[in-house]
């Protein structure tokens, strides 16, 4: 069903669809009823408990010019299980009030989770050709594999396929690229920093943040030795020299430092200082807790009235 | 014998070789020491430099009989020239000859009544003995009893700075502490000497050793001159045997204690007098002493934190001083140690306490925050080695196998059975 697309579009996804259809799965997902709890308890109003991973449907907007298809933002859809097939009333007030706010937005095509696109997608595909001729298929993977480098979304279009003898439409899978302005810049790097792996305490927080400042100096340092290598180089005569490179090096350097008064350098040493007290009494605590479970082995082992037997057993 | 001087002499040179000269001399040990009066000429023929192995076995061995003043002056001078020159490698091949050679060499010299002769050279083989400046050895406590006797404290203070993790026997810790302290009393340094003196009272000991008791009663009083009170409870890492028994051991020196912390410089000086001879014959009655005329400090320090600016007279009246010119010598040299921070106006005779104006903005201040900073993560990498240490001790895990619950909570079943080693 997936091989490379032969249409010659590009597609430029921004941050925002994935946002939007990663938080659609989630909110579904954890709104569902839960699953049940030991095979004896009773089914809710005897229906069987859903599956675990829902589908969610929606629609993606976004603009065409020219060869470049930029999808912008997206929508959720109601899915009818009896019909098959997205809710059509809904949709068209939903495409109205989105054509107020954003008059240059069409409807390029439609969202949808799961692993790989299958037959039955095929026909909301087709229900959607009335709308715009070539809708796009974006499919989202909702499973988390640590393995995986890229974003697990892929962008399908429809073309038409002798299969047999007979013209059938599949999908096909194109390539794309991520493009972002500079709001969602932003506001995709404070959800990234603000959330890490386990949860988030104040400890790994500052962890993440002392170890950011960490890799930020270290490239600093590893820039500066290459840039003073070359220099050395250029003293030695090994390297020709370059006065171009020289002026810009000399106008780097008289950049700092970049206050030189009084009471910056008062508050300097004294912020400089609390962090140095804070350090120590961290360490401070760390060494006498250690020191206080070596006295209590110790104590243990060797004393020799320390207290006799164990603490009751109680029920 | 000579045979044995020829082959110590072709054997000296390589480490090797060494080895197999110090396997022939543990053979040969018990007859240098049935011939020891022959021995003495046979010390000309080796040089202490090249051959300190051998000329070691050889000045243990004529040593070891009993000494005659004559003699003594002789040995000692040998023994101080060999100390000089000998060669740590080989030196630590037998580490017990050499330490029973410089134990003798004190004795002599104490014996000569010389004790100032001894100092140097026992500094000299300490730091040839140690195998780091954090090891402590059986010389230390020598050392330190020549320096007290010979009263050159300042040399003994540089050992006394180094800090120390290996201890070779615990006697020597006992008697270095106590010794390290005295020094330091000596020295008007209080807060080391306080330090060394904890070390004494809190190490580890199954009965309560007579070191101890005396270093107890110093403690107190350091403790009393220095912080101005007694802790009445040793913590919890002394030994169950100290926190029981020390306190009835030294009961004049906790009443001290107790009345000190009343206040009243009165009541002090009549219980001091009343037991004035209990102190003197511990020899601690310079000490006590001292200790009192601390009484006066503490409740200037006292006053600091209820006023602001206070009269001389009024603070003459306060600490039960005599004159307000005492008082301003006392405050005077108590701002110049540096315990209070104050201003004396002289036209009016008052005093005006003030903060520590310490900053913390200087990069001074820095310096040594850092250098705290990693001294304390030196520490702290040695304490967590010595905690897994501790935590494989077969001892231990016999007890701590032993006091576990018999019942788990979760499930309510045994636990099984305990752990035997």
């Amino acid at each position: 069903m997936a091989s490379s697309s032969s249409s010659g579009l590009t597609f430029k996804l921004h941050p925002l669809v994935i946002v939007n259809i990663s938080d659609h799965y989630t909110r579904v997902k954890s709104q569902m009823n839960p699953p049940p709890l030991t095979s004896t308890s009773t089914t809710v109003n005897g229906v069987e408990p859903l599956q675990q991973a829902p589908r969610v449907y929606g629609c993606v907007i976004g603009v065409q010019r020219g060869r470049t298809v930029e999808i912008f933002n997206s929508f959720e859809l109601l899915y009818d299980p009896s019909t098959h097939s997205l809710d059509r009333p809904f949709l068209e007030k939903k495409q109205e009030l989105y054509k107020k706010v954003f008059p240059h937005f069409y409807i390029l095509g439609w969202y949808s989770t799961g692993s790989d696109a299958q037959e039955s997608d095929m026909h909301i595909h087709k229900a959607l050709m009335d709308i715009n001729e070539s809708p796009l298929y974006v499919l989202l993977n909702p499973t988390i594999n640590p393995a995986q480098k890229d974003l697990p979304v892929t962008i399908y279009e429809s073309e038409l396929h002798v299969i047999d003898g007979i013209p059938q439409l599949i999908f096909v899978r194109s390539s794309y690229t991520i493009e972002t302005v500079e709001a969602e810049r932003i506001s995709v790097d404070h959800v990234a920093h603000l959330k890490p792996s386990d949860g988030g305490s104040a400890a790994t927080q500052l962890a993440a943040h002392l170890t950011g400042i960490h890799s930020a100096i270290k490239m600093l340092n590893s820039r500066i030795r290459v840039l003073h290598h070359y220099l050395v180089g250029m003293q030695k005569g090994d390297v020709p020299c370059e006065n171009s490179l020289l002026r810009q090096v000399s106008s780097l350097l008289r950049r700092l430092p970049a206050i030189e008064s009084e009471k910056f350098q008062d508050d300097f040493l004294m912020e400089y200082n609390d962090t140095l007290l804070i350090t120590y009494l961290a360490m401070f605590t760390n060494c006498s807790s250690t020191m206080n479970e070596l006295v209590d082995k110790f104590n243990t082992a060797y004393d020799r009235h320390s207290r006799r037997g164990g603490r009751t057993a109680f029920i | 014998m000579e045979g044995l001087v020829t082959q110590i002499q072709g054997l000296s040179g390589t480490a090797s070789d060494v080895l197999s000269l110090q396997n022939l001399l543990k053979q040969a040990d018990d007859s240098l020491h049935a011939e020891s009066t022959r021995l003495p000429p046979f010390l000309d023929q080796l040089d202490p430099s090249k051959h300190s192995l051998g000329y070691l076995y050889f000045l243990e061995a004529c040593t070891a009989g009993p000494v005659t003043q004559e003699q003594a002056s002789s040995f000692v001078l040998t023994i101080a020239r060999f100390i000089s020159s000998c060669v740590a490698e080989q030196i630590r091949l037998a580490p017990d000859k050499f330490i029973s050679v410089c134990k003798r060499f004190k004795d002599q010299v104490l014996l000569l009544e010389e004790p100032l002769r001894g100092v140097a050279p026992m500094l000299t083989a300490i730091r040839k003995l140690q195998l780091s400046s954090e090891h402590l050895t059986a010389l230390h406590p020598e050392f330190l009893l020549l320096c007290l006797l010979s009263k050159c404290y300042k040399t003994a203070l540089s050992i006394l700075d180094e800090d120390i993790f290996e201890v070779d026997q615990p006697r020597d810790l006992f008697l270095y502490c106590y010794y390290g302290g005295m020094i330091s009393i000596g020295q008007k340094q209080f807060r080391k000497a306080l330090e060394l003196l904890h070390n004494v009272v809190t190490a580890p000991m199954s009965t309560v050793n007579a070191i101890a008791v005396e270093a107890f009663k110093k403690y107190i009083l350091v403790s009393l001159i220095h912080h101005g009170q007694f802790p009445t409870n040793l913590p919890k890492y002394a030994s169950s045997g100290a926190q029981r028994n020390l306190k009835t051991l030294c009961q004049p020196y906790v009443e001290l204690a107790s009345s000190y912390s009343n206040g009243k410089i009165a009541d002090l000086e009549t219980y001091v007098e009343a037991n004035k001879d209990k102190f003197e014959s511990d020899n601690n009655l310079g000490l006590v002493k001292q200790a009192v005329s601390s009484m006066y400090k503490r409740n200037i320090q006292r006053l600091t934190q209820t006023y602001l600016t206070l009269s001389l007279q009024d603070i003459a009246n306060r600490v039960q001083l005599n004159s307000p010119k005492e008082a301003e010598m006392h405050v005077l040299q108590m701002i110049k140690d540096g315990e209070i921070y104050a201003t004396i106006n002289q036209k009016d005779g008052m005093v005006r306490f003030l903060e520590d104006p310490e900053q913390y903005k200087t990069c001074e201040m820095i310096e040594r925050i850092g250098s705290s900073i990693q001294r304390l993560m030196t520490v702290s990498k040695k304490l967590n080695v010595m905690d897994e240490l501790m935590s494989c001790d077969p001892l231990y895990l016999a007890k701590a196998g032993r006091e576990r619950q018999r019942f788990d909570f979760d499930d309510f079943d045994n636990v099984p059975p305990r752990y035997n080693i």
